[in-house]
This record gives structure tokens, C-alpha cells and sequence, in this order.
């Protein structure tokens, strides 16, 4: 393996990552699988192809995530909170019929064809990395990973609502008694995991193609990656999405035959192991 | 000198030790006289049922049927599983997929007759059940959703491999013949893929898969099943072993599941990687819940509705997009999907009826 593609591994766990984050961040919170995660993500796509089809890349690196931000927060709004007093497993069906929905609307919004995300022009070329030419935008998928996992990890360990943020994923009966507004915190989680999902969105329209399967096959990888991860840990998603970028990539490289098999038989390898998954119930 | 030991009687007799041990005794819902009446019902219905082709003359709608009714089985699957041990899964489509491969890889390629290769497809799908359930029924709630859904997804991903096209023709799918002098129920190649010469085959499972669901939820098995769905720590804190009864329950529901996949490919005579897609997994859970899976008939009626609702919608493409409003509106304000409603509903009305007549009388 050389380290274009190592590189390609990382860029890849990277959109993982981003994803998988604002996924087990909603679960932490309100102990349900967000199954429209992956029809949030293509919306972010959809978004990034209009955008720059009307200004530029960049602007829509920022209103994507923004309009997926209040989408986020008329979820937590119209399902999360109204149906908190429901089992998890349901409120995660109904979640699973609202993707349906909108990547049915999405579809009748920009129809069934792929459509073409161009690179911003300033990042078309390669750049050189330890001697090797590397597609310049790829780099900019990893440093923007890096970025946000950084911040992420800091804002939850160091500032009131990150503190807020741990205690009721931890126990949200006693976070309640203690007074933390459970109904607040979650607004912000849930707007924040559809903004992070709508970024790896942006982020994957130049790299993928936009078309209409694109949350269905990243919806399945971000799920085990949760789950592998261990579901409601930050940090364990983070670390899960990572791994499983280079294992799928190195198995691209060695056993190019059966490499798509690879992440599902890691997956549920772990799975089997550790039934909890790796971090267990650390939150981040 | 301590008293501990004087008190506590230190040899207690080994018949009294085991009936420590042993599980509390749980009722069975069925004595003889609600079997006999039950069978009995299920005899009506399956011959009543025989019929439903002189009804429907339409084709379409016999097809409907038909379909609806291979269908309705899977999700009978998924429903069991679901409603009597809090298991959803989102895998079985490996159960449904692999033995319509089985049965097509058997008859196309070895040349076996479409008996022995049906007997071979639903035995392989309960093997492969039973395997896997080995392993996953231990995982609890999400995860097990996740993990069965790795698993389809990874049998899925085993059938499109270029290098397996030989055995399953990859994304082209595999057509299912046989010998021009062998029959299934009396049906050669040719009459099979016609609805309503169909219509036994697919009914007589049907009231077998029902009479079984409905004498399992019913026995003493079931209620334990539903105990250990309920609280699994308390089952085996009473001494019920909670493994063993989710391990059958699971190569049940498998076997039922390949059931369904055996009569898709004899009917369809043709199969694709559609049988195990992400698509058909997700679709035959959500004819289960529409339905309603609690009842016994729920799902089945899922089944039906979907495969209506795919021959009205095909066109415009917008199946999708109602199977997504179906499953929101029936988790959300339906509860217990459309027959659980249905039946709720009926109650309501009988009981306000019967208190209006009493409010008239007075």
C-alpha cells in the first residue's frame, strides 16, 4: 500500500468520521438510530451541487451545513421531542420512513440523474506530499476532518454545553433533576449532527458522484460504524470510521476480489467480540 | 460456635435443590378443545381460499395476490421474530435470498428436480438461520438490528462478485429451470409463472405458516419467549435459559423467511440481488409494522397492501415516497399498524353501541 493509497483511506474514514460523529452524538442524547443520517448527508450533496451551481464551493461549504442545521432542528422538534416518551426502536422506524420521504423529494427536487460537483478551481491540481502527487481536494476532506474532530472533542470536554452534552447522554433522568434543560441540549445536538452530516455531504459531492443511492450506501457503513464503535460514543465512532477508511482501502489493495466484503465482516467480527462495541459506554 | 450452619439445614435433598432450579411453571394457552377449534378454522379457511382464483378472474389481480401473499409470508417472518421476542431484523432477506439462489443454483445447475431443490432451499435458508442465530441473538436491541443488516448486506455484497458469476450470474441474476416432465403441485415450467395456477401452492403455505406461528405464539413456548422479551434478566433470574428459546424462535422465523424466497423464485422463475438488497430488507420490516405485527394476520395484510400499492405506483416512481408516509403515519398515530387499528377501532365502536342501547333503554 503507498501512501496515495493510505491517503485515500483517510479521506474516506474521513467523511466516515464526520458522519458518524453527529450520529452518535443524537444517540448518546436521545438513544435513537438516526436511519435518515444518510438521506440528511445526500440533502448536503443535493445542497452543494445548487450552491455552486449559483455562487461558489465555498459558499456552499457554508450554507449547506446551515440549511441542514434548522432540517436538524425540525426533526428534534416535529419527532424527537414529540415522541420521547416512545420506544427508541420506533422513533428509530419513523425516522427510517422520513429518509424514504426525503430521498424521494430530494429525487423529484433535482431528478435521477448524477450531477456533476466541480472541485473548487484553487484546489484542482495535486499537491506534493512527502514526494508523492496527491489530488489536492482530497487534503482538504482530511484537514477538515481533522478540524472538526478537534473542535468537537474540545467544545464537548471544555465548554458548559459540552459538559451539559455529557451528563445527559450519561443519564438523562439526573441531568434533569440537576437542572439541565435535556429539551435545549438536544436542539443543539440534533441541529449540530444534521450540520456535520450535511458537511460530509458538501465534502463528498466533489469526491463522489451525487446520485440518488449515495445516503443508502453511506447510511449502512456509518451504522456499523456506530455500532462497531460502540453507539453513543463520540470518540469510539471517530476511531471506528478512521479504521474502517484503511481497512477498506487495504483491502482494496490486497484482496481486491472480495474487498466490499471486508468492512461487513469486520463489523460483525467486532460486533460478535465486543456486543457492546469498542468504547463501550464512554461518551467522548 | 457458629449458628449459621445449625440453622440453615446443610444437606438439602437433591429432589428439593432442583426444584430450586427449576423455571417457574408456565400455562400453556392451548388445551384441546382451542386446538381442535383452531385447526378446524384453519381447514375452512384453506379450502375457502382455494377458490379465490374463480373469484379474482382479473390477472392483475390475481397477480397482486399472489405476490402479495409471498410477501406477506416474509413479513409474517420478520413480525414473529419482532412481536414475540423483541427482535427486528433487517437480515432476513439472507434467509429469503439465499434459498431462492438455492432453489435456482439447484434446478438450473444440478439439474435437480423443483421438490427435492425446494426441500433443499428452505432446509439451506433454516441452516444458515440457525448458524447465524448461534451468534446474533445474544446482541441486543439496535445492535442486532445493525448486525443482521450486515449480514444481508454482506451475502448481498457475496452475489454481485464478478467471480462468483458462474454460480449466481452476478448483477444479471439467474434464471430458474427445469426438466420439461417434472412438476411442482402439478405444475410443469410453463404453468407455474401463471397467477392463478399458482394460487395453491402459494395459499396452502400460507394457512400451514399461519396455523404454525399461531400454535407457537399460543404454546408455552411463546409465553416464555414473551417473558424473556419483557425482561431478559428476570427470565433467567427465574430459571428459564434465555438463549436456547430466541436461538428457535430466530430459525423459525428463517425457515418461514425461506419459505417465501422458495415460492418467489418458483414464481417468478427468476432470481436477482433485488431478493437480497438493502431495498427488500427494509420493505418486507415495513410491511410487517404496517401491517401490524402484532396480530397474527398483520403482516400478511402488509404484504398484500405493498404489492398493491408497488403495482398502482411503478409508474410514477413515487412507491418510495408512500412506503416511507405509510410507515410514519402507522408507528405514529396507528399503533399496532392498519389491522391492529382495525380490530381497535371495532371494539371502540361495538362498545360505544352497546352503551348507547343501555343509555336507550333506560
Amino acid at each position: 500500500m503507498d501512501l496515495a493509497q493510505l491517503l485515500n483511506g483517510l479521506a474516506y474514514g474521513a467523511l466516515l468520521m464526520i458522519l458518524s460523529s453527529g450520529l452518535a452524538m443524537i444517540y448518546g442524547l436521545r438513544g435513537v438510530m438516526n436511519f435518515a443520517h444518510g438521506s440528511l448527508y445526500m440533502l448536503g450533496a443535493y445542497l452543494a451541487y445548487e450552491v455552486t451551481q449559483r455562487t461558489s464551493f465555498w459558499a456552499a461549504l457554508i450554507i449547506a451545513p446551515m440549511i441542514l442545521a434548522a432540517v436538524g432542528a425540525a426533526l428534534e422538534l416535529g419527532v424527537f421531542r414529540r415522541l420521547q416518551d416512545r420506544s427508541h426502536i420506533e422513533v428509530g422506524l419513523v425516522m427510517f420512513g422520513v429518509a424514504l420521504i426525503l430521498e424521494r423529494v430530494i429525487v423529484l427536487i433535482w431528478g435521477d440523474d448524477t450531477l456533476p460537483v466541480k472541485a473548487p478551481s484553487a484546489l484542482d491540481g495535486t499537491a506534493n506530499v512527502f514526494g508523492t502527487d496527491y489530488p489536492a481536494y482530497r487534503l482538504l476532506i482530511i484537514g477538515v476532518a481533522i478540524v472538526m474532530a478537534v473542535s468537537l472533542v474540545l467544545w464537548l470536554r471544555r465548554s458548559r454545553t459540552g459538559l451539559h452534552i455529557r451528563a445527559a447522554s450519561h443519564d438523562t433522568e439526573t441531568s434533569l433533576i440537576l437542572g439541565i434543560n435535556v429539551d435545549r441540549v438536544s436542539l443543539v445536538v440534533v441541529a449540530l449532527g444534521a450540520a456535520l452530516a450535511g458537511l460530509a455531504g458538501v465534502l463528498a459531492a466533489p469526491y463522489f458522484s451525487v446520485q440518488p443511492g449515495m445516503g443508502q450506501t453511506i447510511l449502512i457503513m456509518v451504522l456499523i460504524v456506530v455500532v462497531a464503535g460502540g453507539v453513543g460514543s463520540i470518540g469510539g465512532a471517530m476511531v471506528a470510521a478512521l479504521g474502517l477508511g484503511l481497512i477498506q482501502t487495504a483491502g482494496n489493495v490486497w484482496i481486491p476480489s472480495v474487498a466490499v466484503l471486508v468492512p461487513y465482516v469486520v463489523a460483525i467480527a467486532v460486533l460478535l467480540w465486543r456486543p457492546s462495541g469498542l468504547a463501550g459506554k464512554r461518551v467522548a | 460456635m457458629s449458628t449459621t450452619a445449625e440453622q440453615v439445614p446443610s444437606e438439602v435433598p437433591a429432589a428439593d435443590r432442583s426444584a430450586l432450579l427449576a423455571p417457574a411453571p408456565v400455562q400453556s394457552g392451548l388445551d384441546r378443545r382451542t386446538v381442535l377449534r383452531g385447526l378446524g378454522i384453519a381447514v375452512v379457511i384453506l379450502i375457502v381460499g382455494l377458490f379465490v382464483p374463480d373469484v379474482i378472474s382479473d390477472e392483475t389481480n390475481m397477480g397482486i395476490a399472489t405476490d402479495g401473499v409471498v410477501l406477506g409470508i416474509l413479513a409474517l417472518s420478520i413480525g414473529f421474530l419482532a412481536h414475540r421476542s423483541g427482535l427486528i431484523s433487517l437480515g432476513h432477506t439472507a434467509f429469503y435470498g439465499a434459498s431462492a439462489y438455492g432453489l435456482a443454483i439447484a434446478t438450473t445447475q444440478w439439474d435437480w428436480s423443483p421438490m427435492q431443490a425446494i426441500v433443499f432451499a428452505v432446509l439451506g435458508g433454516t441452516v444458515l438461520g440457525l448458524v447465524i442465530g448461534a451468534f446474533v441473538v445474544r446482541t441486543p436491541g439496535v445492535s442486532f438490528l445493525v448486525l443482521t443488516l450486515a449480514i444481508g448486506q454482506a451475502l448481498h455484497q457475496l452475489v454481485v462478485q464478478d467471480s462468483v458469476r458462474g454460480t449466481t450470474g452476478a448483477y444479471d441474476g439467474l434464471a430458474v429451470t427445469w426438466g420439461a416432465d417434472d412438476k411442482v403441485a402439478g405444475l410443469g415450467q410453463s404453468e407455474i409463472g401463471n397467477a392463478a395456477s399458482f394460487w395453491p401452492l402459494a395459499w396452502v403455505s400460507l394457512v400451514v405458516v399461519l396455523v404454525i406461528l399461531w400454535l407457537v405464539g399460543r404454546s408455552r413456548f411463546g409465553r416464555v419467549l414473551e417473558a424473556i422479551r419483557e425482561n431478559e434478566e428476570r427470565a433467567r433470574f427465574s430459571g428459564f435459559n434465555t438463549y436456547v428459546p430466541r436461538l428457535i424462535a430466530f430459525t423459525l422465523s428463517s425457515a418461514i423467511a425461506s419459505l417465501a424466497g422458495a415460492l418467489f423464485a418458483l414464481k417468478a422463475s427468476f432470481v436477482s440481488p433485488d431478493t437480497l438488497s438493502f431495498v427488500t430488507a427494509g420493505d418486507s420490516l415495513i410491511a410487517a409494522i404496517v401491517g401490524g405485527f402484532a396480530t397474527l394476520v398483520g403482516p400478511l395484510v402488509g404484504g398484500v397492501l405493498y404489492i398493491y400499492a408497488q403495482s398502482e405506483l411503478s409508474d410514477s416512481g413515487n412507491l418510495q415516497l408512500f412506503t416511507g408516509i405509510a410507515l410514519v403515519v402507522a408507528v405514529v398515530f396507528l399503533r399496532g399498524g392498519v389491522v391492529g387499528f382495525v380490530t381497535d377501532t371495532g371494539r371502540k365502536v361495538r362498545a360505544r353501541v352497546a352503551t348507547t342501547r343501555k343509555g336507550a333503554g333506560r
